[in-house]
């Protein structure tokens, strides 16, 4: 198993707990940096997200003039792969619970 | 295949490589970007870790393998689908760990806005700072030239 595939695994006793703890919708959020060009940042949304350009183009300014944007959300397994793959892409990521249910 | 070759003055770029190499020799046991906390436990976190540096290294070793012997006879590198990825994806971390060992005094709207002047910088900050611009420029050609390569692969 790669970490990009999944962590829902453990021992019977902490499942449950796991599971409560991983229940809910997850964002995963790309933050700015002063060395990444807006190309390269653009080329890699649509590589790892697949947005479209003009959808690239609008995440890569929201991370460049407000410091942060939310480039997806969804369940914690899908959210940490996709926070893995833009890491292996050198774009800081985090993961946030959503709190709106 | 398309393969885009590029001519680079070689007493310009070959002087450039003793910083690329050492920014590349510090990411063997580093990350280029710094971790965000993704809430995991330790033994993931690790695993985690463990595959970002397996393969920051392999698209380092890409990017080193660029400079061959025709570059140092002919001042040629060329690009392909092959090794494009790797490539624009290791000129991102080489760029990230200048930063963080040479370019922070310059600060980051400088970094950001490029407007250095070259002649007021000591020799290792303007040298780092040559490898940063020379860096972006081989990041920009692929994206001009091979992101379809890479957004198909």
């Amino acid at each position: 198993m790669t970490v990009a595939q999944s962590k829902t695994q453990g021992s019977p006793a902490s499942q449950s707990a796991t599971e409560l703890e991983y229940e809910g919708r997850w964002r995963v959020v790309v933050l700015n940096d002063p060395v990444n060009l807006m190309s390269y940042v653009v080329l890699v949304f649509k590589k790892v997200l697949g947005f479209d350009e003009t959808t690239a183009r609008k995440h890569m300014l929201e991370v460049h003039e407000q410091g942060r944007s939310v480039v997806w959300s969804g369940v914690r397994e899908k959210a940490e792969a996709y926070a893995f793959t833009l890491q292996q892409w050198h774009l800081t990521t985090v993961l946030e619970q959503d709190d709106v249910r | 295949m398309k393969r885009i070759e590029v001519k680079l003055a070689l007493p310009v770029v070959a002087p450039l490589l003793d910083v690329i190499k050492g920014m590349a020799d510090g990411l063997r046991q580093n990350l280029a970007a710094p971790l965000a906390p993704l809430d995991l436990d330790a033994e993931f976190s690790a695993a985690w870790t463990g595959e970002l540096l397996d393969a920051q290294n392999a698209d380092v070793q890409a990017l080193l393998a660029m400079f061959n012997d025709e570059f140092f006879s002919e001042g040629i590198i060329a690009f392909d689908e092959d090794n494009a990825e790797p490539i624009v994806r290791a000129t991102a971390a080489i760029r990230l760990r200048l930063r963080e060992h040479y370019l922070k005094p310059l600060g980051d709207e400088t970094l950001e806005s490029g407007n250095v002047e070259l002649d007021r910088l000591d020799e290792p900050l303007r040298k780092a700072f040559m490898c940063y611009l020379f860096l972006a420029t081989i990041q920009e050609l692929i994206i001009q030239h091979l992101d379809s390569s890479i957004l198909d692969s």
